[in-house]
């Protein structure tokens, strides 16, 4: 069940998608993998992308609405970290130098897909339903009563398909996968004031858009 | 006056929906295989351009050397074609690139002393066509003796 409180922090998406921190206290931490991978120790790697997919797809899904173009550029993220490995220094967390080429890739992914965005979305999980802030918004504070869960999310994604690509981003890593703004900051390259005057602006533009339905 | 939190509540609500969208079963548990499967056939190798690039971005000190020495070469080249330019266009006409015209001696010009107006006029070389011409008026001055018997 979602509390409010749940909402402001980042939400376990599995066990495999716990925080970098919690990943690292785990058997092997990240730094030793990577030395392993750059010596193409290929198990090494399949270990950090069992680590990191699902944060990586996810946030590759949520900016195409599309299955198949997330699966794609989760597997061309990933062989591309996996050539470039021999040039990353550790300056950053790995966590974040993969987050990195994911959210370009896709940006760029993007750039060129426009006009012809085709949503593919995946189902929604059982737990939704039980979900009472989603319930609520379904059954009672929407003007439509009858609306259905598919129907909001299919809103909910053209929403956010018509904001730019940049604070699409922002909406997706903070308030979807839960980011802090420093995190996205170092991700997309920019200083926290950025990423809090674009995450403003992309809420205000999807209120606008979903206002039917938050009433 | 509500925060920003307070005022985009409802929507947070409504985004958190997103959370609950997944893939279809199993989709995790074959991704790792299919792109381990895809490296391991060699794709996504980087090019030579891409593999200087990345070294450029990791290594600037690398970046830097190499634009040294790509200034050292093209410098280098520059240098040692304009010394060749500059020992042709001052070779007297015994050396092959200046025409030598049967005139130039009847007409009193020194080979020695350089090209004739008209070859440097004709050159195509721009270091030669650049360079300052001999004046059309230092034609070495003769005595002509005219006989006016009839």
């Amino acid at each position: 069940m979602l509390t409010n409180t749940d909402l402001e922090k980042p939400m376990s998406l599995s066990p495999a998608s716990e925080s970098p921190e919690d990943a690292q206290s785990g058997e092997i931490d990240d730094s030793t993998l990577v030395r392993r991978a750059q010596a193409e120790d290929v198990s090494a790697y399949d270990q950090l992308i069992r680590r990191y997919q699902e944060r990586i797809y996810a946030t590759v899904y949520h900016m195409t609405s599309n299955h198949e173009d997330a699966n794609d550029l989760v597997q061309e993220t990933f062989i591309k970290a996996y050539r470039a490995l021999k040039s990353f220094k550790g300056d950053s967390s790995f966590y974040t130098w993969v987050y990195r080429i994911a959210v370009n890739k896709t940006i760029n992914f993007l750039k060129q897909r426009k006009n012809r965005v085709h949503m593919s979305l995946n189902d929604v999980d059982f737990n939704a339903e039980n979900d009472p802030d989603l319930v609520a918004l379904v059954s009672d504070k929407t003007p439509r009563r009858d609306l259905g869960l598919t129907e909001l999310q299919e809103k909910l994604n053209d929403a956010l398909q018509k904001l730019s690509e940049h604070h699409r981003m922002v909406v997706t890593l903070h308030d979807i996968q839960g980011l802090s703004h420093e995190e996205i900051g170092k991700i997309m390259d920019c200083n926290v004031g950025t990423v809090r005057s674009r995450l403003f602006y992309a809420r205000q533009q999807m209120q606008a858009y979903l206002s039917d339905y938050l009433k | 006056m509500k925060s920003d939190s307070e005022n985009f509540e409802a929507l947070r609500k409504l985004i958190a929906l997103k959370r609950h969208e997944i893939p279809p079963p199993g989709y995790f548990n074959r991704l790792p295989g299919s792109i381990i499967s895809r490296i391991e056939r060699g794709e996504g190798q980087l090019s030579f351009w891409e593999r200087l690039a990345a070294n450029f971005t990791v290594r600037p000190a690398f970046a830097y050397a190499f634009a040294l020495a790509a200034c050292g070469a093209l410098t280098a080249t520059v240098y040692s074609g304009k010394g060749r330019v500059t020992d042709t266009a001052y070779q007297p006409t015994s050396k092959p690139g200046w025409r030598t015209t049967s005139s130039d001696e009847a007409l009193g010009f020194n080979p020695a002393e350089g090209p004739h107006v008209a070859t440097w006029l004709g050159s195509t070389n721009p270091e030669a066509a650049s360079m300052t011409l001999p004046s059309l008026f230092d034609v070495p001055y003769r005595t002509v003796q005219v006989n006016y018997q009839r």
